[in-house]
């Protein structure tokens, strides 16, 4: 049993070993191992041209990236915090995102962003945001967020070793949660990292959840479980693409669907999903697709997050509600 | 040319810096730089000593913090021990029309200008996220994200002067606070940029204390901060940060001059951050111990505490006293922030908008219904 | 207040539920100073220094070194006053720094982390400490206690409400459930849905729940067989052929009658069904003169000497019995699936006229019915419709039908197929008519039956059989019986 944090840490580790040409670049990510520690000893072990502490500019970090990716590297870029992304937005969407594509796939940036994001650890401001939806809604990005150890050691190699840019998303609240990993699994082995995967079969209504929110989701699904109301809980895994065939098998079969993160609702990820499954599902709705999110407010002081992020009781009371249709 | 070249003092860095106070407590007259500004303080005795007042109310108000951090009152807390002096003297060097523009550290700096030190402290117990009006206190709110606010600063300074409020000795100036960390970001080289070029009434404030987190000064540059400033066309100068005395002459003669119409100026503090980071950082992981101990040596505190000794400028009990007093204030902070009630959770929704949203009206009825309806709400 | 204030244990993180005193810093006596260092306490993973959370006089040690001390105990008391007159009375103990409930404990603990207050270690209040703030803590898996049975939908909860507990500590739950790694294999489904389940619009579904019919039993004529509101108000009203005109004459001699209820669903349902089923009507006239004779022994015996009982009761018969015999009519058309559905089983319909209008009320699975229940159900059904208490589910799910049109008089009709049945018979009156009878004129019980069927399922061939049977058995009940069974 390791913990998520230190499951990215083998990730990376391992990803650094099996190519030479990836480098890890951020700030304290070198002497300090991260603050975090998702990137401890990796400096030490492989030298300060693999791992590099950077100067303090986001926008340096994926700029610099971009280059080093045309040159043929493959970066793997930690933003501090979630909050911090915004001086590097121009960079990722304008043109990390579009260099591909206006090079008639001439360039391939496989640039990895990781960005510890979402709330529950108590801190000041533009450090428990939850910004997945402006980059899902950016084509040319992928966007995954892992949930558990297991997939955090799988998925982190899986986005190091893909020739798309991958902004990926880690639950920072959950860095501390164990779980069995193999690390000496094969990575072809690994589920695929645009997959989304059923970690709890139901039958009256379906869960869909990432990153934090899975640890949430099952939660609920266990207090449900109690009332005799058994939930399907699947973990997207992949924010774009969406593994949709996995969510409408689902839906079909449970007749409800209640999507939860933790980002604000307004135009989040969550409608996405629910305008998709009311398009491609509409015949086995018992009940509209219900989404339980961050209110439509900047992420609140600590003492109040709690009563702003999606919890069990919110998630159940979703599902209430969807019965009562 | 940057300013700063030619100093007095022992221990310097590489390219000098502004010294009054030794770290023995030896007092230089004055300094004259290369340009040949000279630096000088004339306090009165009284003055000298609230000084001291100043310096030791601020670390034991921050250690207070750091013991409240320890005990889960604060979420957490970014200390300046070690940057009393940078803060204390420059935030005296405000006039009281002057704006100060503070990153995150700069308990100090608001101590000066009369602001009651629990107001930062909602933001790190986490009961706010600052809450309060920056023109009413002439100190705008924390910002978090580095160096943003060096724009903001800018800005402001730029309306400054379009509301004709330079060119003389009365006329407002603005200062604005960063770290060596910071100096990296975009938004800082842009707010040179600007501030250069519509010559704004503003004072770069750095507090070079050595380390972003982790990532000592050499991940930021390769040449002294301060003499960035030439690139943009405004001066540079370094002063030493844990002088009380020189932080007070630099940063009162940056102000002068940008309020009287003469433009930017960049000020590093040449200074150490004793502690972590934050209350959970562990600096062992990256910085040695005899550097700290070197560092400790230069202490602001000690320093001036020598100097009025040696100069008889206070009486016996002056020192206890003044500890004392700090104590004193330390403890009624103390309960004052464990006063502090948590934020009713409706309140969640207010103030997003000066103008409200139909829809956020919406979503805080379901919420108040919501939280109703739990065993235990008083509904 | 009182003074004296105990310390209990923290929980230092990671859910931690007791820690051992390594050493005390003070002892009883001791006047100690805020955030002074007091006790050394071994946990799962360090030891951790403690600092006093008030200065004062220790007044008292609960426990001595060695002593293993669960979380949230009492560990030391200290006189915060202790220059005040000796106060006696209940200490108050320190609920900030009570430990939670050992659930609220904190992810992970690994003999590889941080020490207390570093980053990934533990921090107060259970939680794990970061660079940036309070922590990350585990919350409880346990649901809330509601009150009240609404919610803001003003939907009544569907789950039980929760009773209130005794708030006994939660479960502790230090590492979380593994997420399992692995995909969960999804059952097998049926193509268009869910496997048994009902497939049908939102609207639909509320129109169903209004009207009270359970969407199992409706057969759904929609896209990939989905129930479409038709199907529902079929289901919930099925009605006869046959409506006159209600609204007469000119200007102020016409009236005008809402259009609502069971009328309004007569109407639509008449036109949907006319105007997508090809309706076929057959006629033939027959001679049921012994059917009478049987109905009057019938009549006569024990058997039947309580029920009352018609031409309609051998009528029904007749039309079951040769349903058997052609099963094809008894089903339904699925055009979106491309499947005709052929039931096993007759629910039988017979059309009624009630005060609300005429609905098509129905005997279920009719075909295993002996005559004399079926009798009874007849009965049944005609007087439960005419008091318009009719259940919902009596209307639902109709196989085949007969109108009656012969109580009105009337020889025969062209009935409408009601929606998803294939065969409807109108039964004429029974008159005596001129008839030739073995060979000469004479005057027989006739009438005439009227078969409409939905050609998309029936061709003529097959209609006319089983028309052809069901007159084969009222000319001769007894004689078809015994041939056919």
């Amino acid at each position: 049993m390791i913990t998520l944090g230190k499951a990215l840490n083998h990730g990376l580790r391992r990803a650094l070993e099996d190519d030479p040409k990836v480098v890890i670049m951020g700030e304290d990510v070198g002497k300090l191992g991260g603050v975090f520690r998702i990137t401890d000893g990796l400096q030490k072990d492989f030298g300060e041209n693999r791992v590099i502490d950077t100067p303090l500019a986001e926008a340096g970090i994926i700029g610099t990236a971009v280059g080093l990716a045309i040159r043929g590297y493959r970066p793997v870029c930690e933003i501090q915090f979630d909050g911090f992304v915004f001086p590097a937005y121009n960079q990722i969407v304008a043109q990390v995102a579009k260099m591909h594509y206006r090079s008639q796939g001439k360039v391939r940036l496989p640039i990895v962003i990781r960005i510890p994001f979402g709330g529950g650890i108590g801190a000041v401001e533009h450090h428990s945001e939850s910004p997945e939806a402006y980059f899902a809604h950016t084509p040319g990005l992928k966007v995954v967020s892992c949930s558990n150890p297991a997939d955090a050691y799988s998925m982190i190699q899986q986005a190091i070793a893909s020739d798309d840019p991958v902004i990926f998303f880690e639950p920072k609240r959950r860095y501390w949660e164990k779980g069995e990993v193999d690390l000496s699994s094969a990575l072809p082995a690994a589920t695929p990292l645009h997959s989304a995967r059923i970690v709890r079969p139901g039958t009256a209504a379906t869960l869909l959840a990432y990153g934090p929110m899975v640890r949430v989701a099952l939660d609920a699904a266990s207090a449900a479980a109690e009332d005799g109301r058994e939930l399907e809980v699947i973990d997207l895994r992949s924010l774009s693409p969406i593994d949709y065939p996995v969510i409408f098998e689902s839906v079909r079969r449970t007749g409800r669907a209640v999507v939860v993160h933790e980002a604000p609702g307004n135009v989040g990820l969550g409608a996405e999903i629910a305008a998709r499954i009311t398009e491609e599902c509409f015949y086995s709705l018992e009940a509209p697709v219900l989404r339980v999110t961050g209110y439509d407010i900047p992420y609140p002081a600590a003492r109040v997050e709690e009563e702003y992020l999606p919890d069990l009781d919110r998630v159940l009371d979703a599902v209430d509600r969807s019965f009562g249709w | 040319m940057a300013k700063g070249e030619s100093v007095a003092g022992t221990d310097i860095p590489a390219g000098g810096f502004v010294q009054l106070l030794t770290p023995d407590g030896e007092r230089f007259d004055s300094v004259t730089t290369a340009d040949g500004t000279t630096y000088s303080v004339d306090f009165t005795d009284e003055e000298y000593r609230e000084l001291y007042r100043d310096l030791v109310t601020v670390r034991r108000l921050d250690t207070e913090a750091v013991a409240l951090q320890r005990q889960g009152e604060l979420g957490i807390w970014a200390s300046l021990l070690g940057q009393e002096a940078a803060q204390v003297g420059s935030g005296r060097a405000l006039r009281p029309q002057d704006m100060a523009f503070p990153t995150y550290r700069e308990h100090g700096v608001l101590y000066t200008r009369g602001i009651d030190p629990i107001m930062p402290f909602g933001l790190f117990r986490g009961v706010d996220q600052g809450g309060w009006d920056p023109n009413e206190f002439r100190f705008n709110q924390y910002t978090i994200v580095i160096g943003s606010q060096t724009l903001h600063a800018t800005g402001y300074a730029m309306g400054v002067t379009m509301d004709g409020k330079t060119g003389s000795a009365d006329g407002e100036a603005v200062i604005a606070y960063f770290g060596d960390g910071a100096t990296s970001q975009g938004e800082v080289n842009e707010a040179f940029v600007w501030s250069g070029v519509f010559n704004a009434p503003i004072v770069f404030f750095c507090q070079n204390n050595q380390y972003a987190i982790s990532e000592p000064l050499e991940r930021q540059t390769r040449v002294p901060l301060y003499q960035r400033a030439g690139g943009y066309g405004f001066p540079g100068i370094r002063v030493d940060g844990n002088d009380v005395l020189a932080s007070y002459a630099v940063t009162r003669q940056a102000l002068d001059n940008a309020r009287t119409g003469q433009g930017p100026t960049l000020i590093e503090a040449y200074t150490y951050r004793m502690g972590a980071h934050t209350s959970s950082d562990d600096p062992t992981r990256y910085r040695i111990a005899s550097e700290v101990e070197a560092w400790k040596a230069k202490d602001p505190i000690s320093r001036l505490r020598a100097f009025l000794t040696k100069q008889k400028i206070v009486k016996k009990d002056f020192f206890a006293q003044v500890d004392d007093e700090a104590t004193t204030k330390a403890l009624d902070l103390r309960e004052r922030v464990l006063a502090m009630p948590d934020p009713q959770p409706v309140t969640l929704f207010d103030h997003v908008y000066p103008n409200g949203s139909p829809e956020l009206d919406r979503q805080r009825a379901v919420f108040t219904e919501y939280q109703a309806s739990f065993e235990g709400s008083g509904h | 207040m009182s003074r004296i204030k105990e310390f209990n244990l923290p929980d230092l993180g990671e859910g931690l539920t007791e820690g051992e005193i390594l050493a005390w810093l003070v002892k009883v006596g001791d006047t100690i100073e805020l955030n002074q260092p007091i006790v050394e306490v071994e946990t799962a993973k360090a030891a951790v220094e403690i600092p006093a959370k008030w200065g004062g006089v220790v007044t008292r040690i609960f426990h001595e070194a060695g002593a293993v001390c669960e979380v949230g105990q009492p560990i030391i008391a200290i006189d915060t006053d202790p220059t005040a007159p000796p106060v006696p009375g209940p200490s108050s103990p320190d609920s900030s720094a009570s430990p939670a409930s050992p659930a609220s404990s904190a992810s992970a603990a690994s003999s590889e982390e941080a020490g207390a207050g570093l980053i990934g270690g533990p921090a107060p209040g259970g939680r794990t400490a970061v660079l940036v703030g309070y922590g990350p803590r585990t919350t409880s898996a346990k649901r809330r206690p509601r009150v009240g049975t609404g919610n803001e939908n003003g939907h009544a909860p569907v789950a039980p409400a929760p009773t209130p507990v005794v708030p006994a500590p939660a479960p502790v739950v230090s590492t979380p459930a593994p997420v399992s790694p692995e995909p969960v294999v999804a059952a097998p489904v049926v193509v268009g849905g869910r496997a048994g389940a009902v497939l049908a619009k939102p609207p639909v579904r509320k129109l169903a729940r209004d009207l009270g019919v359970d969407l199992t039993g409706v057969d759904g004529t929609g896209p990939l067989g989905s129930v479409t509101r038709d199907d529902v108000r079929r289901a919930a009203a099925p009605v006869v052929p046959a409506s006159g005109p209600e609204a007469l004459d000119l200007g102020s001699r016409e009236r005008r009658i809402p259009v609502k209820g069971v009328r309004k669903l007569t109407a639509q349902n008449m036109v949907a069904s006319a105007f997508t089923a090809p309706h076929v009507t057959e006629f033939l006239t027959v001679d049921v003169t012994r059917s009478m004779k049987t109905l009057a022994k019938l009549k006569a015996g024990r058997e039947f000497a309580d029920v009352r009982i018609s031409p309609l009761l051998l009528v029904a018969k007749a039309v079951l019995l040769a349903a058997a015999r052609h099963p094809m009519v008894n089903s339904t058309w699925s055009g979106e699936t491309g499947e005709i559905v052929v039931k096993d089983y007759v629910n039988l319909g017979i059309a009624a006229a009630t005060d609300r209008g005429l609905i098509v009320p129905n005997i279920k699975d009719a075909g295993r019915l002996g005559l004399r229940e079926l009798a009874e159900a007849l009965n049944t059904l005609v007087q439960v419709a005419k008091s318009g208490k009719t259940p919902p589910a009596d209307m639902t799910g109709g196989t085949l039908s007969i109108t009656n049109v012969g109580v009105f008089g009337i020889d025969s009709g062209t009935p409408i197929l009601p929606p998803g049945e294939s065969a409807i018979l109108a039964f004429g009156a029974i008159r005596p008519m001129p008839w030739v009878h073995k060979g000469r004129i004479r005057p027989r019980q006739v009438t005439t039956l009227g078969l409409s069927f939905d050609h998309r399922i029936i061709d003529g061939e097959l209609g006319s059989r089983f028309l052809r049977d069901i007159g084969t058995f009222l000319e001769d009940p007894s004689t078809a019986i015994l041939s056919w069974t």
